[in-house]
C-alpha cells in the first residue's frame, strides 16, 4: 500500500478499516455496483472472445488446414479457403499502410513544425473530421466516384506501360474494383490514425534537442531528420502498427471496391477481398457450415488485430517512458 | 583541480583539420539549405495531398446528396424502382428511424455500464482493474464486424431472438462500451486528487465522494466520450449488417428486423437502379452531416472543459 | 572541499582589446509585447562575459536573439543591430545556418541527442555541416573531448549511449559537441544550473581555460559563479512595464566592486533579486 500514492476512492474505505473494530467491510452498495458493472463487462468481453471462438470450433476441428491454405469458396457446401483473404488483406492493408504512412508523415511533420499556429486546431479538427466520416461512405464515395475514374483514366494509363501491365495485370474488370483500388480507399481511411498518433509522438520531442541541432548549424530539415524522427522513432512503429490494425479490420469499405472476388490474386487491378470484407459478403447469404467457417474468418481476423494492437500499444508506451527519461 | 583541464595546444595538424571543416562546411552548405527547403515543400505537399480526399468527398455529397434531401425524402418508406417507375426510390424513413432505435438501445445499455467501469477502472489498482484496462483497450481497435459476429452467434442464433433491432442494439453497445470507459475512467482521474481529499477530510463516505463530487467534476470528460462512442455507433455498418435483417417497415420495437442508413447505403450503393444509387448520396450526405456534428459538439465540448481549467 | 577563490579581473573597458560581437540598441519582443530591450554593449573577444540579472530580466532571451534562435519561435521579433565580427546577424550576407556554426550554444539542461552515441553526439555538428570524412570527425571529436575535458573518462566508451554519462559528464559532452565546429563565440545558458557543486566547478574551471580559444557569453543567476569566471558583466533588470533592460555593462570587477547605478549594487549585494 506504502508504494501507491494515489489511493483510489474504493481502497480509502478498506484502508481506513481499524484492527479491533467490526471485520464487517465497510463496502457500500456503490462498491458492489462498480465491482458487478466491472464483472459484466469482464462477461460481455469473455463471451465476445468465447463465442466467436466457439461458433467456428467445428470448422477448425473438420478443415483447419483449408482455411487457412485452401485457395477457393465454395457456397453453400465448401471447402473454405481462406487464403485469398488472408492474402488480400495483406496486400491491400500494407499498400494502404504505405501510402498512409508517406503522406501522413509528411502532414504531421508540416502541423508540428510547419504550420502557423493558428491554423493548427483548424488542421487537427479537419483530420479529426476525416476519422469521423463512416466507412460506409467512403466505401460509397470509392465505389461511385474514384471507380469509374480508375476504370476510365488510371487503370488504362497504367497498362500503357508494359512493366506496370505486368505487375498490375490487364484491367478488364467492368466497374473499376479493384484491389489497388481498396488499397487506396483504405490507405485514405486510416490517414487519420496514422497522423493523430504520430503527430502527437513528434509534437513530444523536447524543444532543446531540436535548440540544439539547430545551434550546431543544422538545418530544419536535418534537424527533423536527425533528432526529431529517431527520437520519436518507436512511437512512429506504434502509430503505424495501429494504422495497419484499422487497415486490416477494416469491412464495409473494403467490401464495395475490392470487387468481392475469392481468388488468389497478386496482380492489383484485379478485384479480391479481404477477411474482414469477405465476412460482411458472403454472411448474409451463408448456412450451417458456411457460417462456421466465416466466424472462423473471424477468429482470424480477431488474432491479427490483437497482435497488431498489443504490439502497437507496448510500442508507444516505451516511448512515453523514453521520452519521460530524457 | 588543475590536472582536470587538459586544453590541448593547437597541434600541428590542428589547423588543417579546422580549415578542411570550414572548406567541407562552406561547400555543402548551399546543397543543404536547398534540400532542408525541398523537404519543407514536399511535406507541405503532403499535406495538401492529405486534404484532398475530405474535399473531393464533401464536395460530391453536397453535389449529388442536397437534390435528394426533401421532406418525402425523410417521411416515406422506401419502394423499389420498376420499369414502369425508375425513379420511384421512396423515402428512408425507416432507416432513419432504425437508427434511432439501434442507437437508443445500444446507449441504455451502454453508457451507464460504460460510465460505472470506468469508474471503477480509475478508482481502483485491482488486478480484475488492470486486465480490464487492457482489454478495452484492445476491444476499442477490434475490427466492428467481430461485434457482429458476436451479436449474430449470441442474440440471433443462440438465444433465438432472430434479426431484430435488439441485436443490431447489443453490437453497437459492445462497439461504444470500451470507448466510453476509456475516456470515462481517464476523466475521472483528471479530477484534480485535493477535491476528493478536501471531500473525505470532511468525512465523507467514498460513494458520496464519488457521487457527489468526482463525477460532477469528470461530467465534461464523461459526455465528451459518450458523444464520441454515440457518433461512432451511428455511423457503423459492419456490426448490425449481420443481425438487423433489413426491415422495410417503420418499426420501433425491440425485436423486429430494421434498417439503418448505413445499412441502406452499404445495400443501395450497388443497386442497378441509377435513381436508387443517386439517393444514396442522400443518405450519406445526412449521415456524415449528422456524424460531423456529434464529433465537434464532442471536441467544442472538450475545449471548453480545458479552458475552464485553465 | 576545495576552496572557491572568488578571482576578479582587473582591466578597463578601453583594455579589452578586439571586439567579437557588438549589440546594438537591441530589443526582442513576441507578439508585440517587448521581452527585453536597451541593451547596447561590445563583448570583448576571449573574454567571459556574463549577463546577470533577476528572473524575468530578459537574460536567456537576450542570449537566444545572438545566434537567432528566436527565428522559430512565432511572433518573435529582434530589433537593433547584432554584429558578429563587424557582419549584422539579422541582416547582412550571413545564413543562419553558418551564423550557428561561428556562434555555439550550450543550454541550461544538458541535452545530448538520446539517440545517438557518445562520439556520435560529438560529432553530429560536423555531420551536419557535411563532414562525412571518418579521420576529420575521428581527429576532432578527440580534440573537442579533450578541450571539455571528458577524453579521458569516455575515450573508452565512445559507443556508448550518451545518456549513459552522468549530469556533470552529459553537459560536457554538450560542450564538446559545440567546441566540435570550432565556434567563435560560446553562448551558454544557466550551464550549471542542473548540476551539483562539484561538476558545477569543473564546468567552471573549464570555462577560464576556454576563452584562450572561444568568447564565452554566459547567462547565469548565480552572482558568485559570475564574479569568478567572468571578465565583463552585463546587469539587467525588469523594468515598470515588465520589460527587461540592461541597467549596466562594464568590467566584472566594477560591476561588483564599484557599480555606477545603485541598483546594480542592491543587487549584487543581495538586497533584492
Amino acid at each position: 500500500m506504502s508504494e501507491t500514492p494515489v489511493v483510489g476512492l474504493l481502497e480509502y474505505d478498506e484502508m481506513v478499516e481499524e484492527p479491533g473494530s467490526s471485520t464487517i467491510s465497510r463496502r457500500t452498495w456503490y462498491h458492489y455496483v462498480l465491482i458487478v458493472a466491472a464483472l459484466l463487462f469482464a462477461a460481455i468481453s469473455l463471451g465476445f472472445v468465447g463465442t466467436i471462438f466457439w461458433s467456428s470450433w467445428p470448422e477448425w476441428i473438420h478443415h483447419g488446414t483449408t482455411l487457412l491454405t485452401g485457395k477457393g469458396w465454395t457456397s453453400p457446401d465448401g471447402p473454405f479457403g481462406g487464403l485469398p483473404m488472408i492474402l488480400g488483406t495483406l496486400e491491400t492493408s500494407l499498400i494502404a499502410l504505405v501510402i498512409a504512412v508517406i503522406i501522413g508523415l509528411g502532414t504531421s511533420i508540416s502541423i508540428v513544425f510547419f504550420i502557423p499556429r493558428q491554423f493548427r486546431t483548424i488542421v487537427a479538427t479537419l483530420v479529426e473530421l476525416l476519422a469521423a466520416i463512416p466507412s460506409v461512405v467512403y466505401g460509397l464515395w470509392g465505389l461511385l466516384v474514384i471507380a469509374p475514374w480508375m476504370q476510365t483514366t488510371v487503370n488504362p494509363w497504367l497498362n500503357s506501360w508494359p512493366f506496370a501491365k505486368a505487375i498490375f495485370g490487364n484491367s478488364g474488370q467492368e466497374f473499376g474494383t479493384s484491389l489497388l483500388l481498396a488499397s487506396i480507399v483504405l490507405g485514405i481511411m486510416i490517414l487519420p490514425t496514422f497522423v493523430a498518433i504520430s503527430r502527437e509522438v513528434i509534437a513530444v520531442v523536447p524543444q532543446d534537442l531540436m535548440e540544439a541541432s539547430l545551434s550546431l548549424g543544422a538545418t530544419r530539415w536535418q534537424m527533423i531528420r536527425e533528432v526529431v524522427l529517431p527520437t520519436a522513432k518507436i512511437g512512429l512503429f506504434g502509430a503505424t502498427f495501429l494504422a495497419l490494425a484499422r487497415a486490416t479490420g477494416e469491412t464495409v469499405a473494403v467490401a464495395l471496391v475490392a470487387g468481392s472476388v475469392a481468388n488468389v490474386q497478386f496482380h492489383l487491378l484485379y478485384p479480391g477481398t479481404s477477411i474482414a470484407a469477405w465476412i460482411a459478403t458472403e454472411f448474409g447469404e451463408a448456412q450451417g457450415n458456411e457460417i462456421s467457417a466465416l466466424m472462423a474468418l473471424g477468429v482470424l481476423l480477431m488474432l491479427l488485430n490483437v497482435c497488431l494492437a498489443l504490439i502497437s500499444r507496448s510500442l508507444v508506451t516505451r516511448q512515453r517512458r523514453a521520452l519521460a527519461r530524457v | 583541480m588543475s590536472n582536470l583541464i587538459d586544453l590541448e595546444e593547437p597541434k600541428d595538424t590542428g589547423h588543417d583539420m579546422r580549415a578542411e571543416i570550414r572548406r567541407t562546411s562552406e561547400r555543402v552548405r548551399a546543397r543543404r539549405v536547398a534540400t532542408s527547403r525541398i523537404m519543407v515543400v514536399l511535406c507541405s505537399v503532403a499535406l495538401l495531398v492529405a486534404a484532398v480526399p475530405l474535399v473531393l468527398l464533401m464536395y460530391q455529397l453536397f453535389k449529388q446528396g442536397l437534390g435528394q434531401i426533401n421532406w418525402k425524402f425523410f417521411t416515406t418508406l422506401p419502394t423499389t424502382p420498376t420499369l414502369i417507375d425508375p425513379t420511384g426510390t421512396g423515402g428512408i424513413s425507416n432507416d432513419i428511424i432504425g437508427t434511432i432505435a439501434l442507437t437508443v438501445y445500444a446507449s441504455i445499455v451502454a453508457i451507464p455500464l460504460g460510465v460505472l467501469v470506468g469508474v471503477y477502472l480509475a478508482e481502483t489498482d485491482s488486478k480484475l482493474a488492470t486486465t480490464l484496462r487492457v482489454v478495452s483497450q484492445t476491444m476499442a481497435g477490434a475490427p466492428s464486424i467481430l461485434m457482429g459476429l458476436f451479436a449474430f452467434s449470441l442474440i440471433v442464433h443462440d438465444l433465438n431472438v432472430g434479426f431484430s433491432s435488439i441485436a443490431g442494439a447489443f453490437a453497437l453497445a459492445v462497439l461504444m462500451l470500451p470507448v466510453i470507459i476509456i475516456s470515462t475512467e481517464i476523466a475521472v482521474r483528471n479530477v484534480p486528487l485535493t477535491l476528493r481529499e478536501a471531500g473525505l477530510a470532511l468525512g465523507a463516505k467514498s460513494h458520496k465522494v464519488s457521487l457527489g463530487i468526482v463525477l460532477p467534476s469528470a461530467l465534461t470528460g464523461i459526455v465528451t466520450g459518450v458523444i464520441l462512442a454515440i457518433s461512432r455507433a451511428v455511423g457503423e455498418t459492419a456490426p448490425v449488417l449481420l443481425v438487423i435483417g433489413g426491415g422495410y417497415t417503420n418499426s420501433w420495437k425491440p425485436f423486429d428486423p430494421v434498417s439503418s442508413m448505413p445499412l441502406a447505403i452499404f445495400e443501395n450503393a450497388k443497386s442497378e437502379w441509377p435513381s436508387q444509387r443517386a439517393q444514396v448520396w442522400g443518405i450519406a450526405l445526412v449521415l456524415v452531416i449528422f456524424v460531423f456534428i456529434l464529433s465537434l459538439t464532442a471536441r467544442i465540448w472538450a475545449s471548453r472543459k480545458q479552458q475552464v481549467r485553465n | 572541499m576545495t576552496e572557491i577563490k572568488t578571482e576578479v579581473q582587473s582591466s578597463s573597458p578601453a583594455e579589452r582589446g578586439p571586439i567579437a560581437m557588438q549589440l546594438h540598441d537591441v530589443a526582442v519582443s513576441f507578439h508585440g509585447r517587448v521581452a527585453v530591450r536597451d541593451c547596447t554593449f561590445d563583448v570583448a573577444k576571449n573574454r567571459v562575459t556574463s549577463l546577470i540579472g533577476p528572473s524575468g530580466s530578459g537574460k536567456t532571451t537576450l542570449l537566444r536573439a545572438l545566434n537567432r534562435l528566436h527565428d522559430l519561435t512565432p511572433g518573435a521579433k529582434v530589433s537593433g543591430k547584432i554584429t558578429l565580427e563587424g557582419t549584422d546577424i539579422y541582416r547582412g550576407n550571413l545564413t543562419v545556418t553558418e551564423l550557428r556554426t561561428r556562434v555555439g550554444m550550450v543550454f541550461q539542461r544538458p541535452n545530448p541527442f538520446p539517440t545517438m552515441s557518445i562520439y556520435d553526439n560529438v560529432v553530429s555538428g560536423l555531420r551536419f555541416n557535411g563532414v562525412k570524412k571518418k579521420s576529420l570527425l575521428d581527429e576532432s571529436a578527440e580534440a573537442s573531448l579533450r578541450s571539455a575535458a571528458l577524453w579521458d573518462s569516455v575515450s573508452s566508451r565512445l559507443k556508448v549511449a550518451a545518456s549513459n554519462l552522468s549530469g556533470g559528464e552529459q553537459q560536457r559532452l554538450c560542450i564538446a559537441r559545440a567546441l566540435a565546429l570550432d565556434p567563435e563565440v560560446l553562448l551558454m545558458d544557466e550551464p550549471t544550473s542542473a548540476l551539483d557543486p562539484i561538476a558545477t566547478l569543473h564546468i567552471e574551471e573549464l570555462m577560464k581555460d576556454l576563452k584562450s580559444r572561444v568568447t564565452v557569453i554566459i547567462v547565469t543567476h548565480n552572482m558568485q559563479q559570475a564574479a569568478r569566471i567572468s571578465d565583463d558583466c552585463a546587469f539587467l533588470l525588469m523594468g515598470e512595464d515588465r520589460a527587461g533592460e540592461l541597467i549596466e555593462f562594464d568590467t566584472t570587477e566594477k560591476i561588483f566592486n564599484n557599480p555606477d547605478d545603485s541598483r546594480t549594487l542592491d543587487y549584487t549585494l543581495g538586497r533584492f533579486g
